[in-house]
């Protein structure tokens, strides 16, 4: 009896309907499942088996729906198989064209790929947030006494947030991040040192739209000592099984400066994604901090730290919140004491969120920022490169087809229309398309971690996820094979029949033509690449080679943290070891940044001037100079003996630039001079005394000017160690330094680096900027050369009767190099022409981002021409050579 | 006369749907073939010749009624169209002659 309960297998059946004749299916299927089931009893794997196979097996021609595909071949279908069969043959036959081709065509690929991953993830920053188009970032900017910009901050003062958005309706929402220096936090009796724990507004949930896998946007500032973490900081604190571990509710302690704070896990966020221009790992209530800073909390200028963002109503034009700067500042501050309104030195600016990640490089931006250029730089370059691919396809292509002119007359001859020779032609290149394809994509892959290493981004090559990334590339093949194709096809296809028929050489060599402008175009770009590459190149060795005016050899730097409070008891203890000579503390180094700054005052006569620029300070104690060799021009350097806090004098020590500042251009001059610098908590600094002058040095990059600073005595606050250590005995002296710091602090590692990877990394970006743009350079001499090599080819062969005829009227080796030669060096002094001026335009902008910089002199012009006649010649030097020593018997013996 | 030769699987299975004269759909068509010829068929070559022979015109068919069985599916019955016969007789006539036309001598079957 039939059992109604066995079923059919489903993906035979879905198999089976997917390619039968609808009219048939019904019935067709039904006899399968009835000897299915009568099998079934005897065995249901083998029942199974046999299920499938008979499907497979009903793939015929009489029962198969009529195949769409059809239709998608041309009309004359037998003739598309002809082309295809002659296709491949030719691919096989030209083996080693085919894979110059395929080597020339996925090199190109690949790189357009990579870089438009890179570009795409570029631009996608911050999109994810619902409110993106309506969110600004307040920056504030400081006019100088000319009305000039001074200082253009990335943040805002403490006061701004709450108070434009209480003036101005259109402000709906406004939150402040405030990096409250870096506590430690402790988790039961683990301590993690240096976190960064940022505390926010509540608005900041309605701003941004972070994920949240505990809690909700609600729940997360509920209470005032309460505290956000992310997935990764969860992992931190909880171990890696946090989720099971019920962590929303429990308490962390935030400890800082010995105040020591319960706070409960309120909320566990996604982490902030790889593509947003900042990310905290810890989110508190700004609420917190009141007490802490109580009035400062709502001053409107000063102390720029305070990183504010805004949501506008939507539709709200943000130029017009920035008109209502000038009564923003009238009426919250009005008049300095100097009798300056400050609505002339103060200014504030929206900043779109989404142009944040490219445009904005203000001062103390929380990221490195990308850079727009960077992406106009790279994006040229991907599709010069994939231009240069499809010339060189192009090239290659129409030399090699014109060895197949009899080819084409024969079948001109018998009929052939130009349409479809034309088809012919674009299915070969179709083919060679097909193929460099896969490679592409497998070079890609297996560059693409390279990249991403390189460039810190998380890219992926995930086609069967992403199905934008599929459409692209397909769409990328189509216009590939377009391109590359669509010229060979047209030029071939318009042969003359009676020209090809008699095997005359279809294309003269010698003739300027279109192909020259595509070698053109190529050169073009290689020299193009080339000069970028040498003054890239040029401007690091310059950053490499210029004097910072500091010491950065040999010198260690070590992170302090609270633990150690003994400062003069470890400093003794590290110098102990004979390869450490000196050694400073400092709140910053050199490489760092001149963040802290603080209000000033100069006294010109008995009274203080408040100084209209910008000048930050450092605490170092008296042995920084020393330690980092730098060089005291006037005045004289700190003793031990001064003690910051408790003198009510205090001594300061200024750079050159600010005393120039100051109005002093003869250091000298300002010695002794009175200077009233600062107010913080307890360290009241109030009309201390210029003790010494240093030379300029570069505290920040090359990038930046020198900005004017001061130097206090100070023994609070200092994040590092600096020690200067002698060569040879560095592994000891590491050792002893990890010895020592155990004795002082076993709770954390301590984290060391030198000063001269420090130096480094500020040029990071550079330095990367520079390696892509060599192995894009390389891509473009390979795909080059490969062209050349596949030109010059064709040149000797169109012109082997020729240089057989000018050998024997006694034409020297000499003479026919150069006659092969003498046409690649017009080609590359016209691409130098079109070169040189396009990528000078594009690199001094570059060089600008810059204040100390190289100038583009005649040898960095030189040299990338150079280098290509060199490469040029050295690519077509065999066959050239070949060609020249060639007996003239063997060229002119048949006709 | 062209048009009305057979192949020889074809000429089987045409035979077969007559023997079945009222049963023959496709499982019955297999199981006959299969045990009175002793060969295996699958279900794509017999198919493919009902479909074909059904197009030049030697067979007839139409649904059976829908039963619980199979699914409730329906069946698919053939039956011979006079095209189909004449094409049988002729394929049966063109052998006869051609054995009639073996002189005795040349073919004992041993």
């Amino acid at each position: 009896m039939e059992d109604l309960n066995i079923q059919p297998p489903k993906g035979a059946n879905r198999l089976l309907a997917f390619f039968c004749k609808t009219e048939y299916l019904e019935d067709i299927q039904g006899d399968l499942e009835e000897e299915y089931i009568l099998k079934h009893a005897k065995g249901p794997l083998k029942a199974l088996l046999w299920y499938y196979w008979q499907v497979i097996r009903l793939f015929r021609p009489g029962l198969t729906k009529s195949s769409k595909i059809n239709h998608l071949i041309p009309t004359n279908g037998s003739m598309f198989k002809n082309h295809l069969i002659v296709a491949l043959r030719n691919l096989w036959k030209y083996k080693a064209g085919t894979v110059i081709n395929v080597i020339g065509l996925s090199t190109g690929i690949c790189a357009f790929i990579l870089i438009a991953l890179f570009i795409k993830d570029e631009l996608s920053y911050d999109k994810h947030h619902v409110h993106a188009d309506n969110i600004y970032r307040l920056t504030v900017k400081n006019f100088n006494q000319d009305g000039e910009v001074n200082r253009h901050w990335a943040f805002a003062s403490a006061g701004h947030a709450q108070r434009l958005k209480a003036d101005y309706p259109e402000i709906t929402h406004a939150a402040r991040f405030y990096a409250w220096a870096f506590p430690d936090i402790q988790v039961g009796d683990k301590v993690f040192p240096s976190e960064q724990v940022v505390f926010a507004d509540d608005d900041v949930f309605d701003i941004f739209s972070f994920r949240f896998i505990l809690g909700n946007a609600e729940s997360a500032f509920k209470e005032i000592k309460s505290i956000a973490l992310t997935e990764q900081s969860a992992i931190r604190l909880f171990g890696n099984d946090w989720r099971n571990q019920d962590i929303l509710g429990k308490t962390v302690q935030i400890i800082r400066d010995g105040m020591k704070a319960s706070f409960v896990v309120s909320a566990v966020m996604e982490d902030m994604p790889q593509n947003q221009h900042f990310h905290f790992e810890y989110l508190a209530p700004m609420e917190f901090l009141v007490p802490v800073f109580g009035e400062s909390m709502n001053n409107v200028t000063g102390n720029y730290n305070w990183l504010t963002y805004l949501r506008l109503q939507d539709g709200t034009d943000p130029r017009r919140i920035e008109e209502y700067k000038d009564d923003f500042f009238d009426k919250y501050v009005g008049l300095f004491e100097n009798g300056i309104p400050a609505k002339k030195a103060y200014d504030f600016e929206l900043q779109p969120l989404l142009s944040i990640h490219l445009n904005s490089h203000l001062e103390g931006e929380i990221e490195s920022n990308g850079s727009l250029q960077q992406v106009y730089i790279f994006g040229t370059i991907g599709v010069l490169l994939l231009v240069v691919a499809c010339i060189n396809y192009m090239n290659l292509a129409t030399s090699h087809f014109s060895r197949r002119t009899k080819e084409v007359g024969v079948r001109k001859a018998i009929g052939a229309q130009k349409s479809s020779l034309v088809q012919q032609f674009l299915t070969e290149s179709l083919m060679v398309n097909l193929l460099s394809f896969p490679v592409a994509i497998l070079l890609t892959w297996l560059a693409l971690p390279y990249l991403n290493d390189f460039m810190g981004k998380q890219l992926t090559l995930n086609v069967l996820e992403n199905g934008e990334l599929l459409l692209g590339l397909v769409l990328l093949l189509i216009l590939v094979a377009i391109i590359s194709g669509s010229y060979p096809a047209l030029f071939l296809s318009r042969i003359n029949l009676i020209q090809a028929l008699k095997g005359e050489a279809a294309i003269n060599s010698n003739k300027w033509n279109f192909r020259s402008w595509l070698i053109t175009f190529q050169y073009a770009v290689t020299i193009g690449l080339l000069f970028t590459l040498a003054v890239i190149e040029g401007q690091m060795k310059f950053i490499q080679n210029s004097d910072p005016g500091y010491r950065k050899d040999q010198i260690l730097h070590l992170s302090m943290t609270r633990n150690i409070r003994n400062l003069d008891v470890f400093k003794n203890e590290l110098l102990s070891h004979p390869a450490i000579h000196k050694g400073t503390y400092a709140s910053r180094v050199p490489t760092g940044r001149l963040a802290d700054s603080w209000d000033s005052g100069f006294f010109k006569d008995e009274t203080a001037v408040q100084t209209t620029f910008r000048l930050p300070f450092i605490l170092a104690d008296e042995d920084f100079l020393e330690t980092f060799e730098i060089e005291l021009v006037a005045g004289k350097n700190f003793t031990s003996a001064m003690e910051m806090s408790t003198d009510s004098v205090g001594y300061y020590l200024v750079n050159r630039a600010a005393a120039k500042a100051l109005g002093f251009d003869n250091p000298e001059d300002i010695v002794g001079r009175k200077l009233s610098y600062g107010q913080y908590n307890d360290h009241i600094y109030r009309a201390g005394r210029i003790l010494g002058v240093t030379e300029d040095f570069h505290f920040e990059s090359l990038h930046s000017e020198i900005t004017p600073m001061v130097i206090l005595k100070g023994d609070w606050n200092m994040r590092t160690i600096c020690m200067q250590i002698s060569p040879g005995d560095l592994q000891s002296a590491l050792t002893h330094v990890e010895e020592i710091w155990t004795k002082f602090d076993p709770l954390n590692s301590p984290q060391y680096q030198f000063m001269d990877d420090l130096f480094d990394q500020q040029y990071q970006a550079e330095e990367r900027l520079s390696s892509m743009i060599k192995v894009f350079t390389v891509i473009a001499v390979l795909i080059g050369c490969l062209g050349l090599i596949g030109m010059v080819g064709f040149i000797i062969e169109t012109r082997y009767k020729e240089i057989g005829i000018r050998k024997v009227l006694g034409a020297s080796i000499f003479s026919i190099i150069s006659m092969i030669g003498q046409r690649f060096l017009l080609l590359i002094g016209i691409g130098c022409l079109v070169a040189l001026p396009v990528s000078y335009f594009f690199i001094s902008g570059w060089l600008n981002g810059f204040v100390y910089h190289i100038n583009i002199g005649l040898l960095l012009v030189i040299l990338p021409a150079v280098a290509t006649l060199v490469l040029t010649l050295l690519t077509i030097s065999y066959q050239t050579l070949k060609a020249s020593l060639i007996n003239p018997v063997e060229c002119l013996k048949d006709e | 006369m062209k048009d009305f030769q057979l192949g020889e699987f074809e000429e089987i299975v045409l035979l077969t749907v007559a023997i079945l004269f009222g049963d023959a759909y496709g499982v019955t068509l297999k199981a006959e073939i299969e045990s009175r010829l002793n060969r295996k068929v699958s279900i794509g070559a017999l198919q493919s010749a009902l479909r074909r022979m059904e197009q030049k015109g030697y067979l007839n068919s139409e649904f059976g009624e829908a039963t619980a069985m199979r699914g409730g599916k329906r069946k698919r019955f053939f039956t011979v169209t006079d095209l189909g016969k004449k094409a049988l007789a002729l394929s049966r006539e063109t052998r006869n002659q051609l054995w009639d036309a073996i002189p005795d001598m040349a073919f004992k079957i041993a």
